[in-house]
C-alpha cells in the first residue's frame, strides 16, 4: 500500500467536476494511491443522466420490470412518489418571482397543482394524485425531467 | 457542424448513429422508452432522456416528448434513424420550425414522396420510367383493349378502389382481357362499392433493385449504386447485396445517373433510395425512401462511404466534397437481417440474451445492440443484427457469409439464423436467379421439411 499523499485542491476539483458535469461518482487512481468522490444519487436532480465510461455488463431490465425506470433509490418506490408524466422543464412557482405552489411539509388536497412541466412551450399542471403531506420535493425550478423521473413524495 | 445530435430511435440504429457522432466528435443524446432503459444506445451515449412508457406512440413516435428531450438535452440537430418518424413530414417540419436542425430532407420532399400517387407522377415527369398503365379508369372494353394493346400483355386489371391483393386479375390476352374485366368489376363493385377498374404492366417476376442517392443542399446530387433486395417476405427486406447479379457497369452508371438527375432537379438534399421493380431489363418506379435506409451498410462495403457521416454532414449544409467521378465499386456485399423470431414459424420471439458472441474476422461487419443479458422487448421491431460480409466476388462474399452466420451465437431466444443459413446454400440463392416472389415459394418448402 503506497503512502496516499491527500491532495485538497484535486480534490476540490473532482468535487467541482462532479457538480458540473453531473456525475455521481468519480475515481481517480496512480499507482496504488486512488482517490474517489462520491454524492449521493438523490443529489444528482439532472435528469440528463451520465453515463458510465464502459456499459456494465450485467442487470439488463426483466421485461417485466421494464415499466419502472432505472434509479431505484428509497424513496423511489414510495407509495406517495408523485412522477413526471411528461419530458419538459419544471417550474414550482406559478410565475417567476411568486411563491412555489407547495412546500415541504404542506398539507395538500387531491388534485391540487403541486408543479407545472413546460413542454414545447405548453405549460401543464401537475395535479396532486391523493391528498396529504408534501414529505420531500426532489427537483428545483427549472429543472428539466425526463418521463418517470421522481418529482416529489406525499405522505 | 453540429455540437449535440439527439437520436430518435432504438436498437442497431441508434447505435449505428452514434457511432458516427463519436467518430465526428459530436455529442450524443438516446432517447428511450421505459422498456429501454437499459437497451446498449442509452448505455453508450452521453446523455439520455426517458421520454415514454413502453408502446412506440407514447415513447419513439411521441413528437413532443422528442422535441421536449432536445430542448432540456440541448442537442442541436435530430436524426430520426429509420422507422419511427424518419418519414413524417410533419416531425421534420416540427423539428425545423423549434429551431433544431432535421437530419434528413426538406419536409417538402418527405412529403411528396410519402403521397405514393403524388411520387409516382412526379418521377414520371422527370424522366423515371414508372410501371406502364391506362391514364386513369377504363370505362369501357374498347378502352380497356386499346390500353392493352398500348401497355403490352399480360397486364394486371386493378380495382381503383381496391388494395390488399383483392379486385385484381392477371389477363395474358384478348379474351382474357375481356372475361377478366367483367370479373374484376363485379370484384370491386361487391368488395368496395366502386365497379371503376384500370390496367397496369403485370410484372411476375420481378426484382426489387434500388438506387443509393446523396445530395447536398448545393444541388450536388449522386448516385452509390444499387441494392438488390429481391429476397422478402410480406415486403420485408430480409437478404440485400450489392452489386445486383443482373446489372452492368454500364446500365449501373447510366440509370443511377438519371436517378441522380430526376432527384437533383425538385432540390433533394440527404440520403435517398429510389426503389424499382426490375424485369425483362426495364426499371419501373415504386417509391422514393427518405431516410437512412436498414441496408445501407452493403453500399459502404462496395463504395467505402459512410453514409451517415456523409448524410449528418450534408444535413449541416456542408457541401458533398464527392464527385460522382469519385465514386468507385469495389467487390461484392451481402446484407443479412437476422430477427427475434422463430426461424420456422417465424412467429416473434422476444425474451433475453443469456449468451452472445457475434463472428468478425475479414470482411465482417455487424451491426447491432445486443449483448448478453440484453432484453428483446415485444413492443418494437424483431430486428436485432444485420451481418455484412464484403469480399472481392459475390462467391468469395457467400463463403463467408456461411462462415460468419455459423460463427454467430445468440443463446436465450430463437433467431432467424437457421433459416438464413438454409438460404445461403440454397441454389437459386447461390446463382443470384431471384425475385421478390422466390422467398415465399422456398419458405413453404423450408416450413413443411421443417415441421
Amino acid at each position: 500500500m503506497g503512502k496516499l499523499n491527500v491532495d485538497p485542491a484535486l480534490i476540490e476539483r473532482l468535487a467541482e467536476l462532479l457538480q458540473r458535469t453531473g456525475l455521481t461518482e468519480i475515481e481517480l487512481a496512480e499507482g496504488d494511491a486512488k482517490v474517489r468522490v462520491a454524492r449521493a444519487p438523490q443529489a444528482a436532480v439532472a435528469p440528463i443522466a451520465a453515463k458510465p465510461e464502459l456499459p456494465p455488463a450485467a442487470g439488463s431490465a426483466s421485461l417485466a420490470g421494464a415499466a419502472q425506470p432505472a434509479p431505484a433509490g428509497a424513496s423511489d418506490r414510495h407509495p406517495g412518489a408523485v412522477r413526471a408524466p411528461m419530458v419538459g422543464t419544471v417550474y414550482l412557482t406559478p410565475e417567476p418571482g411568486a411563491p412555489p405552489f407547495v412546500d415541504v411539509g404542506a398539507e395538500i388536497r387531491e388534485g391540487q397543482t403541486l408543479l407545472i412541466i413546460e413542454a414545447m412551450k405548453v405549460m401543464n399542471p401537475i395535479r396532486a394524485p391523493r391528498g396529504g403531506r408534501v414529505a420531500n420535493v426532489m427537483v428545483s425550478n427549472g429543472d428539466p425531467v425526463e418521463y418517470g423521473e421522481l418529482l416529489l413524495i406525499i405522505e | 457542424m453540429f455540437d449535440k445530435i439527439l437520436i430518435a430511435n432504438r436498437g442497431e440504429v441508434a447505435l449505428r448513429i452514434l457511432r458516427a457522432c463519436r467518430e465526428m466528435g459530436i455529442e450524443t443524446v438516446a432517447v428511450h422508452s421505459t422498456a429501454d432503459a437499459e437497451a446498449m444506445h442509452v448505455r453508450l451515449a452521453d446523455a439520455s432522456v426517458c421520454i415514454g412508457p413502453p408502446p412506440a406512440a407514447e415513447s419513439y413516435l411521441n413528437k413532443v416528448a422528442i422535441l421536449a428531450a432536445a430542448e432540456i438535452s440541448g442537442a442541436d440537430a435530430i436524426h430520426p434513424g429509420y422507422g419511427f418518424l424518419s418519414e413524417n413530414a410533419d416531425f421534420a417540419q416540427m423539428v425545423v420550425e423549434h429551431g433544431f436542425a432535421f437530419i434528413g430532407p426538406k419536409p417538402e420532399h418527405i412529403r411528396l414522396m410519402g403521397d405514393k400517387v403524388a411520387a409516382k407522377a412526379a418521377m414520371r415527369r422527370l424522366g423515371i420510367p414508372v410501371v406502364p398503365g391506362s391514364e386513369g379508369p377504363v370505362s369501357h372494353e374498347v378502352m380497356a383493349r386499346d390500353a392493352a394493346d398500348a401497355i403490352g400483355y399480360p397486364v394486371l386489371i386493378k380495382a381503383v378502389a381496391g388494395g390488399g391483393g383483392r379486385g385484381m386479375v392477371v389477363a395474358k390476352d384478348e379474351a382474357e382481357l375481356l372475361e377478366g374485366l367483367r370479373l374484376a368489376r363485379r370484384e370491386a363493385a361487391a368488395g368496395f362499392g366502386d365497379d371503376r377498374v384500370y390496367l397496369e404492366k403485370y410484372l411476375a417476376r420481378p426484382r426489387h433493385i434500388e438506387f443509393q442517392i446523396l445530395a447536398d443542399h448545393g444541388g450536388r446530387c449522386i448516385h452509390l449504386g444499387e441494392r438488390e433486395c429481391s429476397v422478402q417476405r410480406r415486403h420485408q427486406k430480409v437478404i440485400e447485396e450489392a452489386p445486383s447479379t443482373v446489372l452492368d457497369a454500364k446500365t449501373r452508371a447510366e440509370f443511377g445517373a438519371r436517378v441522380a438527375a430526376a432527384l437533383g432537379r425538385i432540390g433533394y438534399r440527404g440520403l435517398g433510395t429510389a426503389e424499382f421493380l426490375y424485369q425483362d431489363g426495364e426499371f419501373h418506379f415504386i417509391e422514393v425512401n427518405t431516410r437512412l435506409q436498414v441496408e445501407h451498410p452493403v453500399t459502404e462495403f462496395v463504395t467505402g462511404i459512410d453514409l451517415v457521416r456523409a448524410q449528418i454532414r450534408v444535413a449541416a449544409d456542408e457541401p458533398l466534397g464527392l464527385a460522382q467521378a469519385d465514386v468507385r465499386f469495389e467487390g461484392h456485399a451481402i446484407e443479412c437481417r437476422i430477427t427475434a423470431e422463430d426461424p420456422v414459424s417465424l412467429m416473434p420471439s422476444p425474451g433475453t440474451v443469456a449468451t452472445y458472441h457475434p463472428p468478425g474476422g475479414p470482411g465482417v461487419r455487424v451491426d447491432s445492440a445486443l449483448y448478453a443479458g440484453a432484453g428483446v422487448p415485444p413492443y418494437y421491431d424483431s430486428l436485432i443484427a444485420k451481418l455484412i460480409v464484403h469480399d472481392h466476388s459475390r462467391s468469395a462474399c457467400l463463403e463467408r457469409l456461411r462462415r460468419a452466420l455459423a460463427e454467430y451465437v445468440i443463446v436465450g431466444l430463437p433467431t432467424t439464423i437457421p433459416l438464413l443459413q438454409a438460404i445461403a446454400d440454397d441454389p437459386v440463392f447461390v446463382e443470384g436467379d431471384y425475385h421478390i416472389n422466390w422467398l415465399a415459394e422456398f419458405l413453404e418448402v423450408w416450413q413443411s421439411r421443417s415441421r
